[in-house]
């Protein structure tokens, strides 16, 4: 009986600890939804977007989706578009999520577009969008959707980066301009900290909401970059050395401590709370500022962001853009809602919304003499985008991940995505 | 040795002379006899099969694939996914702070669990609110513990924080000290304790229950035979607890090892996996290589076999003394 009963449990035991493993190690879909019925009847399309605001307040990006889907929705009662946004923390692991399932959106916001072109599931930017409208496109970011000469993605916002500084802080701490170099930032951030009261010289967010953000800003300080020539060089000389330097910051204890694990809107929060006396941004960054009442229009500034020797004059542009997927047939669907969309009070009410930049040459035009928005605007010109390599989505993924090890461990953290970027090409 | 004559027996299992002689029977209907029971079990055998064998199946099949991170399947890998896995510079750390996870957690856990469910048992006024109260971190959603610790640890303003402080033991806020969730060693005690934290609930509860087993009697005998405290503890009650506790420990070493929601959403694992155990690392690289995931899946599954295995090896007298 004793060994009928212990072969029982020994089985009862490995069936639960089966299970359990199961819940956890299994991750293999292959349900796949049918695709709607494109032709006549009621056609619904499903749109995937990152969240600009916040989740349940009035800022959510997934309001201003929901009302350009409603008015859409009127004028054309045979589409549906069902909306679903995320914040960006979250929103490459939703996505991947969602197609690894097989569950394909029709239309994808905030992700590079030339992964699914290779894959052959994306729409040229031709096929769903008007000439007149593609043609207005901003062309430094059009040619960022390019896949083998034809241009997949569609920017739909876009911004540069500059160094926020907290003037307020910058008087108290006797510093009378901004930063031009990192030897001037390390000072002023060294005399900002020493103010005391928890205040932080320069935010460092090297967490992995945009860790490849603010890490190419200073890659770009002394001439490094995540490519040379179209190839992967994450591992140069000039990288690992704008690390150490970085790593220096940290340990001279001028920034917030662990930046591997700080993401960059805490920092722009506390940076509008005015604990922070630098900060790199984007335009979102003035919203923030504006929300928190903390800081006065004349309490702080922007400034291109310090490189090596000089201020950077090819600084960061960074364009989200949108990508149509062809999984579900549905051309004409998606060709309608997308020019509905891009028309000039939907980028405009963006625009606002976020105080992002426009990706269409009309808008940004407009904006060219703006007291706030008119030097972001004029670095467009000369920004530097991402890389546009197929598998930057997944070297993306891989740096938010792993690049805050890199400021203890620059040559082997640094060495480690090198090696991922060119094995997975 | 007596050799017995009955010809299906011959082959099987040794004749044992204390066994009582069977009617011989005829072959088929031994076999009929041995199927009867299968009516009754074969609802059980296809939900094993179903939600157990199978997933495994897909499991082993996926690992031996190559699947991209947007789930396109590009053929078969071999076991490449594997020399990937194992060629990994991160394992060796990942798989040495998961045991540590492990091992540590249900350490504690059980010790703590002991203390309390010793406690519970004692009759004291206001013992039913004390122990409706034990079960609040159990019911809360483990995410939700952790992200309420996960605040309260905030390097600027988190109550841990203030309260040390005003203690004196943090020194300042946003510096290397407050930023507990920052620093991998601090962050991995932190997140063990949050584990402790819900896991002590229910193994709280499972010892508490085996306490209940224990007959009165027991006691009495060796009250009369002048035990004292002590001798009583670990001479009656820990032994006749032994199968409650190992149940309750078996559980936990499972449970603690696949655990992914306090790491997941108290560091992510980061910064650079410095903080993954091998499930949430599992996770991580789901994001770009599903294939590879799928192979440390089967790593993981056969980590948690193993352990099954060699814990139940090694408790079967206390299992046979349930019985």
């Amino acid at each position: 009986m004793n060994i009928h009963s212990k072969k029982r449990r020994l089985a009862a035991a490995a069936a639960v600890g089966i299970s359990a493993a199961m819940v956890l190690s299994a991750c293999s879909s292959s349900s796949s939804k049918s695709p709607a019925a494109s032709s006549g009847g009621q056609v619904t399309l499903h749109f995937f977007g990152a969240d600009y605001g916040t989740a349940g307040t009035a800022n959510s990006t997934q309001l201003y989706w929901q009302n350009i889907a409603t008015a859409f929705h009127q004028a054309n009662p045979n589409i549906t578009v069902d909306i679903q946004t995320i914040d960006w923390t979250d929103f490459p692991n939703k996505l991947k999520t969602m197609l690894q399932a097989k569950n394909y959106p029709d239309i994808i916001e905030g992700d590079a577009p030339q992964e699914y072109a290779q894959e052959g599931i994306a729409y040229p930017a031709s096929d769903v969008l008007s000439a007149s409208t593609l043609s207005n496109l901003i062309p430094t970011f059009a040619k960022q959707g390019d896949y083998q000469g034809t241009e997949y993605g569609i920017p739909f916002t876009t911004s540069t980066r500059a160094l926020y500084y907290n003037k307020k802080l910058f008087t108290a701490a006797g510093i009378t301009a901004a930063p031009t170099t990192w030897a001037q930032l390390q000072t002023d951030a060294q005399k900002i900290t020493a103010l005391g009261n928890s205040t932080i010289g320069y935010g460092l967010p090297l967490g992995s909401e945009e860790a490849q953000a603010e890490s190419y800003m200073w890659m770009l300080g002394d001439g490094g970059g995540y490519l040379t020539n179209g190839q992967y060089t994450i591992n140069s000389a000039a990288n690992i050395k704008a690390f150490q330097f970085m790593d220096g910051l940290v340990k001279a204890g001028v920034t917030e401590a662990s930046p591997g694990t700080v993401d960059r809107t805490a920092l722009w929060n506390d940076f509008a709370s005015g604990d922070v006396g630098m900060v790199g941004g984007s335009p979102a960054v003035v919203p923030i500022i504006q929300a928190a009442g903390k800081l006065q229009s004349t309490d702080w500034a922007t400034a291109p962001f310090p490189g090596e020797s000089g201020p950077l004059t090819d600084p960061l542009g960074v364009d989200d853009q949108i990508v149509a997927l062809n999984v579900h047939n549905q051309k004409s669907a998606i060709s309608a809602f997308l020019n509905f969309a891009y028309q000039d009070q939907y980028q405009a009410a963006f625009d606002k919304l976020y105080d992002l930049l426009p990706a269409t040459t009309s808008a940004a035009n407009a904006l060219a003499t703006d007291p706030i928005f008119g030097s972001f605007v004029s670095a467009i010109a000369t920004s530097s985008a991402y890389p546009s390599n197929p598998n930057w989505s997944d070297v993306s993924t891989q740096i938010k991940n792993t690049i805050g090890g890199a400021l203890a461990n620059p040559t082997t953290v640094l060495g480690q995505i090198q090696t991922f970027a060119t094995s997975q090409n | 040795m007596t050799h017995n004559t009955v010809a299906e027996d011959v082959g099987t299992a040794p004749p044992r002379p204390a066994r009582p002689p069977r009617p011989t029977a005829h072959p088929a209907r031994r076999v009929l006899r041995a199927l009867a029971p299968l009516p009754w079990l074969a609802p059980a055998i296809i939900l094993i099969a179903a939600v157990v064998l199978w997933p495994v199946w897909e499991m082993f099949t996926t690992s031996r694939q190559n699947i991209n991170s947007d789930g396109f399947n590009l053929g078969s890998n071999g076991w490449a996914n594997y020399t990937a896995v194992f060629h990994d510079p991160r394992l060796p750390a990942i798989m040495t702070r998961t045991a540590i996870w492990v091992i540590a957690i249900v350490a504690l856990t059980v010790v703590i669990s002991l203390l309390f469910a010793q406690l519970f048992n004692q009759k004291f006024p206001g013992r039913k609110v004390v122990r409706w109260a034990l079960i609040a971190p159990w019911a809360a959603s483990v995410m939700m513990t952790s992200i309420v610790f996960r605040w309260m640890l905030d390097p600027n303003n988190g109550v841990i924080n203030v309260l040390l402080h005003q203690l004196g033991i943090v020194k300042a806020f946003n510096g290397p000290q407050a930023s507990w969730l920052g620093n991998p060693t601090d962050a991995m005690c932190w997140m063990i304790g949050v584990a402790v934290f819900v896991s002590i609930p229910f193994t709280t509860y499972a010892l508490l229950a085996g306490l209940a087993t224990i007959p009165g009697e027991v006691y009495e005998a060796a009250r009369v035979d002048g035990a004292g405290r002590f001798r009583t503890y670990f001479a009656i009650t820990l032994p006749l607890l032994r199968p409650a506790l190992t149940v309750a420990v078996l559980i936990n070493l499972m449970n603690v090892f696949n655990s992914f929601p306090i790491i997941y959403t108290m560091t992510s694992g980061g910064p650079d996996y410095q903080t993954s155990t091998s499930t949430v690392y599992m996770y991580a690289i789901k994001g770009y290589n599903i294939g590879q995931s799928g192979a440390l899946s089967v790593l993981n599954f056969g980590v948690v076999i193993l352990i099954v295995l060699v814990f139940l090896r090694a408790n079967k007298n206390s299992l046979k003394a349930a019985n």
